[in-house]
C-alpha cells in the first residue's frame, strides 16, 4: 500500500507540473471528438441508430480539405488574410464532401431499409458494410500511407495559460467548433428546421400528422451531422494528415463521448467530447500510452453499466 | 418534361444501373495514390479493356455496353419475373418437398461429409491444401459459433475475435510457450489446451456478457467492439505475461498418445485440415441440436420479441450470456487449432477487421441457419485465397473489404436473410415486415420501442 | 496452379501521373521480357539452357507496398541481367510471393512457394514475423532464404540451416545507435520511446540496454501505434500528450523504436510542444515516407535514421533500377540488399556449376555457407547461423526535406 501511495504521490507532482499542457491539448482533442460525436447524436435522435458509418464522413472531409490545402498551399507557408482565406475555402469543401456523404450513406445504406421496414440488426449491418465500402475505396484511390496537409498557417504560439502554450491550431479548433456548435443550437433550437427534427426525434408518429415531412427531416439532420463530421475531419487533418482509415480510432472515441453526455443530447455530446479529451490526456501522468484506449473503452462501459443515459440524459427533443 | 421522363420507372432503373456500373468500374480499376490522387479514378475509366472479346475500347465505353446489357435483362425480369418466378417454384415444388425430408437432409449432409473427407486429396496441391485449413476450415468454425450469437440470439457481437485470441493464447499457456509458467508447473501437449480454452472463453462470454447484455442492441456493439480491442491492447504490452508484441514462436504441434495410439502433427497442412473438420462436425451437430432443443426456441423467442419472451417466463438474460458462452466456445476451439499449427501467435492477428470478416461470412450464408453458414463461408472463403493467391491486375489485397463492404449493404437490401436463409428466418423477416407496414412511428424506430 | 509470373502489370501505375506516362511505362514493361525473349531465343539455338525460379517473398499489396516494391525490383533487375548475359549457364525467372508483410498469410505463400518444383531459393521475406512464420516451411524444403530486411536477432538462434539475412540485425544497430547518440554525439540523457510493435520494441529495448551501461540516463516509454498508421489501432491524437512527457523529462536525445508513419505524427506533435532535443530512429523509419507524413514536413528536419541498409552509389545499379522501377533507386530502401541477395544466390547457383555439382536446393544451401560474393554495398559471407559478418550500420539525416547518408556509425 505504501509504494502504490508513492506512485499516487509522484505521478500527483508530475499531474501539478504539467497539468496546463496537458489540459490545452485535451481541450483541442475534445473539440473535435464533440463536433463528431454531434453528429452522432443528431442521427440517434431521429433514427435511433448508431451511424456506424460516421467514421468515413469524417474521413471524406478530411480528403476534401486536403485536395483544397494542396491546391492552395504553395511553397512558402501563408500568412494573415491568405491564410484565413484557404482555411474558410478548406472548411467549406470539407463541410460538403462531409454532408455529401452522409446523404450518400442515408440514401443508400438506410433509407431502402427503412422502407422495408427492417430491424435494427439490419441497419447495424448495412452501415458497418458502407464504411467498410467508402473507407477501403478511399484506400485503393489515395493509397495506403498517411500524408500530412501542407500547411496553410504559421503554428506558433498565440498566448500562455499558466504557462502552457495555445497554438494557432488550437485555436483555429476553438474558434470554429465554438461557431459551429453556437449555430447548431441555434438552427435547432430556433428555426423550423430545428422544430422538425425535434418533433421528429420527440414523436415521429404525431410528428408526421402534423405535416412534418419525415423523408426529408430525417434527409436534413444527415446533411448537418455530416457537415460537422466532415468539418471536424478536416481540422484533425490540419495536425496529423490524412490516410484512408483515419475516421475509425476519432469516430469510436466520440461515439463514446456522446454515450458519456447522453446520447440524443446535443449539448451532452459536447460536455461528453470536452471531458474525454481532457481525462485522456490527462492519464498519460498515471498509466502508460499503450493503455489510454483501455481507460477509454472502461469509461464507455462504466458509463453505459451505471447510468446509461449519460451524464445530461437521452432525448434530442426534450433537452435541446 | 425532363423530371417526369426521368421519372419513369425504366429510366430510373437505367440510371441506378449506371451509377451502379459506374461504381463498379471504380473498384475494378487500376489503384491511385496520394501522390496522384486521380489517376486511378482516371484510370478506372480511361483504360482499354475488351467486351468478352468483341470488341476492344476504353473501359468506360465497355462498362457503358455491360450496363445496357444488365438493364435490358432488369426489364425483361420486371416484365416476366413473375411468370417465371411461379413457373419455376411450382416446378421445384416437387424437389423442394423431397429436400426437406428427413432423410434425403441427413443423407445429403453425409455425402458433403464424404467429400469433405477427400477434399485434401481431390485438390493435390500445396497452396490449396494449406489453404482448406487456414483459409476454411478454421473460418467455417468461428462462422458456425458466431451464428450461434448474431443468428440464433440476434446479438451483434463485434468482439467475437477475443474468444479466438483466448483459445490462441491458451494453447500457448498450456504448452509452456508463453512467459506465465503453464498450468501444474510443466507444459502439456497442445490437446490439453481445449478443455482450458473451452472454460476460459465460456468464462469470458459469461464475464463479459452478463453485465453488457442488458444493453441495446447497438451499445452491445460497441461494447463488445471495445472488448476485442482492449484484449488485443493487453495482449500487445503485458510483456510478463503474453510475450508482448512480439508473441511467441514456440508452440508445438500437437500429439495424440492414448494408450497405444500415437499420432504426431507436424508442419503438413492436410492432418490439421481433418482436425479442424472434426471440430466442425462436432460443433455443427452440437448447434444443431441446440437449435431444435428448448433453448433454441427460446433464443428465437427472445430474438423476435424480447418483451414477450420475458412474460412467456424465459429470462431473456441467461439465454443471452448462455448464447454468447456457447458460441464463444467453437472460437476458443479455432484458436486452440491454429495456434498450434501455426506454432507461432502475434497480438497482431487479432483485429477487429477479423471480427467484421467472420461476421460477413455469416450474413452471406444466412443467420441462423447453419447450413447457410457453412457454405456462405467456404464460398467468400476461397475466393479470398484465390484473389489473394493470384491477384487480378489492379487487384490489391484490402480490396477485398470494398465487396465485402458493398456486399454486406446489398444483401441487407435485397436479401437479409442470406444466400440460404433458415426457413424459420424467412418467416420471421416477411411477418415482421408485414406486421410493421403503416406505422411512421415504427417505421423509424425499428424494433427496440 | 498459377504462378505469379512477372509478365503480371507491376502495381507502377500509381506513380504516374498522366495517361500517357501509364502508356509509357505499360511499354517499359512489355520492352523488359522482349529483352530477355529476343536474347534467350538466340541462345536456345546453341543449346537448351535450364530455367530456375527465385522467388520473392514480402509485401506487394497493402500498406507496406512501397517497401516491397523497393525489393521486388531490384530482384528482378538482377535476374533480368542475368537473363540478358550471353555467357549465362541457367535462365532465371521470378515468381512473387504476397505476404503483406503478415505473419498469417506468409505460411500458406511459402507452401505455396516450396511446391514450385523450378523454385530454386527465395530472396526475402521481407518481415520478421513473417520470415519466423514461414522459415518452418522454407528450412523442411531445404530452400534457402536470403533475406535483405528481416532484422530481428532471434531469427538467427531458431537452428534454421536454410535462413541467410545481408543486412546486421537490430542487436547489432541498437547498441550501435546508443553508441552514436552518447559516445559520439556526448547526450547524456534520452529518452527511449517503443510503437510496441515486436520490432520497435525490440530495438527501443536493445538501444536502452545500451545506453544505460554507457552511462547516460534512460526514460523509457510505449507509445503505441495508430489507426492513422498500418501497425496499430491507438489514437493519433495521443502524441500531443506523449510529447508533453518527453519535454517534461528534460531529455536531449529522443530515440524511437518504430515505423516512419507514427514517428512522422509524433515528430509533429514534438514540435508544437517545442521540443527541442535530436531524435533519432532505426531503419523501420528511414523513409522518404517519414517525411511525406509529418506535419509540418520541416518537423522532420534534423532526424536521424540509422540503418544496417546503405544508400546505393553504384551508378550502373540506380540507372538499371530506375529504366525498370520508374522511381528513383536513391530513395528504395533495401534495394541494393535485394540485388546484392539475389546476386548471392546466382553466385551460389554459379559456384555450383564451377564444381560440377548440380543445382539442387539443399546444394545451394550449403554453397551459400561458404560463399564470399563481393556485392555494391557489401561483401557478402554469412556466418555459421545465417546472419551477415561485419556489423556496418549507417546513419542518415534529414536535411531540407530529403534523407542524407552521414555515413557509418
Amino acid at each position: 500500500m505504501g509504494s502504490f501511495g508513492h506512485y499516487l504521490a509522484t505521478h500527483f507532482d508530475t499531474l501539478k507540473a504539467e497539468f496546463w499542457f496537458l489540459f490545452v491539448g485535451g481541450v483541442a482533442n475534445g473539440l473535435l471528438y464533440a463536433m463528431v460525436a454531434v453528429g452522432y447524436t443528431l442521427v440517434y435522435g431521429v433514427l435511433r441508430l448508431i451511424n456506424f458509418a460516421h467514421s468515413e464522413i469524417f474521413m471524406s472531409g478530411g480528403f476534401a480539405g486536403y485536395f483544397v490545402l494542396r491546391a492552395m498551399v504553395g511553397a512558402t507557408v501563408p500568412t494573415g488574410f491568405t491564410s484565413v482565406l484557404i482555411i474558410v475555402l478548406g472548411i467549406a469543401a470539407a463541410g460538403t464532401a462531409g454532408a455529401a456523404a452522409a446523404t450518400l450513406v442515408e440514401r443508400v445504406a438506410y433509407r431502402p431499409l427503412r422502407r422495408r421496414r427492417a430491424p435494427q440488426l439490419a441497419y447495424l449491418i448495412s452501415a458497418i458494410g458502407a464504411s467498410y465500402f467508402l473507407f477501403n475505396l478511399a484506400g485503393k484511390e489515395f493509397g495506403h500511407l498517411s500524408v500530412s496537409d501542407p500547411q496553410p498557417y504559421v503554428n506558433h504560439t498565440v498566448f500562455t495559460i499558466f504557462g502552457a502554450p495555445v497554438l494557432m491550431y488550437d485555436l483555429i479548433i476553438l474558434v470554429v467548433s465554438v461557431i459551429m456548435f453556437i449555430a447548431l443550437d441555434w438552427l435547432v433550437g430556433r428555426t423550423r428546421l430545428g422544430r422538425g427534427i425535434r418533433s421528429v426525434a420527440q414523436d415521429a408518429e404525431t410528428a408526421s400528422l402534423m405535416g412534418v415531412n419525415i423523408d426529408r427531416t430525417i434527409a436534413i439532420t444527415f446533411i448537418v451531422g455530416g457537415a460537422l463530421g466532415g468539418v471536424a475531419g478536416f481540422l484533425y487533418g490540419l495536425n496529423i494528415g490524412v490516410v484512408y482509415n483515419m475516421g475509425f480510432v476519432p469516430a469510436l472515441k466520440a461515439f463514446t463521448a456522446a454515450v458519456l453526455g447522453g446520447i440524443g443530447n446535443l449539448r451532452g455530446a459536447v460536455v461528453g467530447g470536452l471531458l474525454l479529451g481532457i481525462v485522456e490526456n490527462l492519464c498519460v501522468v498515471f498509466v502508460q500510452a499503450a493503455y489510454i484506449d483501455v481507460v477509454a473503452f472502461g469509461i464507455l462501459v462504466l458509463v453505459l453499466l451505471v447510468r446509461p443515459t449519460g451524464i445530461l440524459g437521452e432525448r434530442l427533443g426534450r433537452t435541446a | 418534361m425532363i423530371r417526369s421522363f426521368l421519372e419513369r420507372a425504366p429510366i430510373r432503373r437505367l440510371l441506378v444501373i449506371v451509377g451502379v456500373v459506374a461504381v463498379i468500374e471504380l473498384i475494378t480499376g487500376p489503384p491511385g495514390s496520394n501522390q496522384y490522387p486521380t489517376s486511378g479514378f482516371t484510370g478506372s475509366y480511361a483504360e482499354a479493356a475488351s467486351f468478352f472479346g468483341l470488341f476492344r475500347t476504353q473501359r468506360w465505353v465497355v462498362f457503358l455496353a455491360l450496363a445496357l446489357v444488365a438493364w435490358g435483362i432488369v426489364e425483361l425480369w420486371t416484365r416476366y419475373g413473375a411468370t417465371i418466378r411461379s413457373r419455376s417454384s411450382s416446378a421445384l415444388a416437387g424437389p423442394r418437398q423431397v429436400s426437406e425430408k428427413r432423410p434425403v437432409r441427413v443423407g445429403f449432409a453425409l455425402a458433403l461429409l464424404v467429400l469433405g473427407i477427400l477434399l485434401p486429396h481431390i485438390v493435390n496441391n500445396a497452396f490449396w491444401q494449406s489453404a482448406l485449413v487456414t483459409y476454411v476450415a478454421i473460418y467455417v468454425l468461428l462462422a458456425i459459433g458466431l451464428n450461434v450469437v448474431v443468428g440464433f440470439a440476434g446479438l451483434l457481437d463485434l468482439g467475437y475475435v477475443a474468444f479466438y485470441a483466448i483459445g490462441a493464447y491458451t494453447t500457448a499457456w498450456v504448452t509452456g510457450a508463453l512467459p506465465t509458467p503453464p498450468p501444474f508447473g510443466h507444459a502439456l501437449d497442445a490437446f490439453w489446451a481445449i478443455p482450458f480454452a473451452v472454460v476460459f472463453v465460456v468464462i469470458a462470454g459469461v464475464l463479459l456478457g452478463a453485465p453488457t447484455l442488458r444493453l441495446r442492441g447497438d451499445y452491445l456493439a460497441i461494447v463488445t467492439l471495445g472488448f476485442g480491442e482492449i484484449i488485443t491492447i493487453f495482449a500487445n504490452n503485458l510483456y510478463g505475461i503474453t510475450g508482448g508484441s512480439t508473441g511467441t514462436q514456440q508452440i508445438p504441434h500437437p500429439v495424440f498418445h492414448v494408450g497405444p495410439i500415437k499420432y504426431s502433427w507436424g508442419l503438413a497442412p492436410v492432418p490439421y485440415y481433418y482436425l479442424a473438420l472434426g471440430s466442425v462436425v462436432l460443433f455443427l451437430v452440437i448447434f444443431s441440436l441446440l437449435q431444435r432443443s428448448r433453448v433454441g426456441r427460446a433464443w428465437t423467442a427472445i430474438r423476435e420479441d424480447e418483451v414477450a419472451a420475458e412474460s412467456l417466463g424465459i429470462n431473456p438474460l441467461k439465454f443471452k450470456v448462455m448464447a454468447f458462452a456457447v458460441g464463444a466456445a467453437s472460437a476458443g476451439f479455432a484458436g486452440v487449432i491454429t495456434a498450434s499449427a501455426d506454432n507461432f501467435l502475434f497480438p497482431s492477428s487479432f483485429t477487429l477487421t477479423f471480427s467484421i470478416n467472420i461476421l460477413v461470412l455469416v450474413i452471406l450464408g444466412g443467420m441462423g441457419s447453419i447450413s447457410g453458414v457453412v457454405v456462405g463461408a467456404i464460398i467468400i472463403q476461397v475466393i479470398q485465397a484465390y484473389l489473394n493467391h493470384t491477384p487480378p491486375s489492379g487487384y490489391q489485397q484490402p480490396d477485398l473489404y470494398i465487396y465485402v463492404g458493398a456486399l454486406l449493404i446489398t444483401m441487407m437490401i435485397f436479401r437479409p436473410a442470406g444466400l440460404i436463409p433458415s426457413r424459420q428466418r424467412r418467416r420471421e423477416i416477411s411477418l415482421y415486415e408485414e406486421s410493421h407496414e403503416g406505422h411512421p412511428d415504427e417505421v423509424l424506430l425499428g424494433d427496440d420501442v | 496452379m498459377k504462378e505469379k509470373v512477372e509478365e503480371r502489370q507491376p502495381m507502377k501505375l500509381r506513380f504516374n501521373k498522366t495517361v500517357a506516362a501509364i502508356a509509357s511505362s505499360a511499354l517499359l514493361v512489355m520492352a523488359v521480357p522482349a529483352i530477355g525473349v529476343a536474347s534467350s531465343s538466340g541462345a536456345a539455338v546453341k543449346h537448351r539452357l535450364p530455367t530456375y525460379v527465385i522467388g520473392y517473398e514480402g509485401p506487394l499489396s497493402g500498406g507496406n507496398l512501397q517497401l516491397g516494391l523497393n525489393m521486388v525490383f531490384a530482384v528482378e533487375l538482377a535476374i533480368n541481367q542475368n537473363n540478358a548475359n550471353a555467357h549465362r549457364q541457367f535462365n532465371l525467372k521470378l515468381a512473387r510471393y504476397d505476404d503483406q508483410g503478415d505473419p498469417t498469410i506468409s505460411p500458406t505463400e511459402a507452401q505455396a512457394a516450396v511446391a514450385n518444383k523450378h523454385l530454386i531459393a527465395i530472396v526475402g521475406p521481407a518481415f520478421s514475423g513473417a520470415t519466423a512464420a514461414a522459415e518452418p516451411y522454407y528450412s523442411k524444403a531445404d530452400v534457402a532464404t536470403v533475406s535483405p530486411s528481416a532484422t530481428n536477432p532471434s531469427l538467427a538462434t531458431k537452428g534454421w540451416h536454410n535462413f541467410f539475412r545481408v543486412v546486421a540485425d537490430d542487436s547489432v544497430q541498437g547498441p550501435a545507435d546508443a553508441n552514436y547518440l552518447v559516445k559520439t554525439k556526448g547526450f547524456k540523457s534520452l529518452y527511449v520511446v517503443n510503437d510496441g510493435s515486436a520490432y520497435g520494441a525490440g530495438l527501443a529495448q536493445a538501444v536502452a540496454t545500451q545506453a544505460q551501461s554507457d552511462g547516460a540516463k534512460v526514460t523509457t516509454a510505449t507509445v503505441p501505434g495508430t489507426g492513422q498508421c498500418n501497425n496499430g489501432t491507438a489514437s493519433a491524437t495521443e502524441y500531443q500528450a506523449a510529447a508533453t512527457q518527453v519535454v517534461a523529462s528534460g531529455a536531449s536525445a529522443m530515440f524511437y523504436g518504430g515505423y516512419y508513419c507514427d514517428l512522422g505524427l509524433f515528430l509533429g506533435a514534438l514540435s508544437s510542444s517545442g521540443y527541442s532535443g535530436v531524435v533519432m530512429s532505426g531503419d523501420g523509419s528511414d523513409s522518404p515516407a517519414l517525411i511525406q507524413g509529418t506535419t509540418p514536413a520541416s518537423a522532420a528536419n534534423g532526424v536521424l535514421l540509422s540503418c544496417a541498409c546503405s544508400a546505393s552509389t553504384n551508378k550502373a545499379f540506380n540507372r538499371g533500377y530506375e529504366n525498370l522501377a520508374n522511381f528513383s533507386a536513391a530513395t528504395a530502401t533495401y534495394a541494393p540488399e535485394s540485388y546484392d541477395a539475389t546476386n548471392t544466390i546466382i553466385a551460389g547457383m554459379k559456384a555450383l556449376l564451377a564444381q560440377h555439382k548440380k543445382i539442387t536446393r539443399s546444394n545451394l544451401v550449403a554453397e551459400l555457407h561458404k560463399i564470399t560474393y563481393k556485392g555494391i554495398t557489401k561483401v557478402v559471407h554469412f556466418q555459421k547461423n545465417g546472419n551477415i559478418s561485419g556489423s556496418a550500420i549507417y546513419v542518415n539525416k534529414v536535411e531540407n526535406g530529403k534523407i542524407v547518408q552521414l555515413g557509418l556509425e
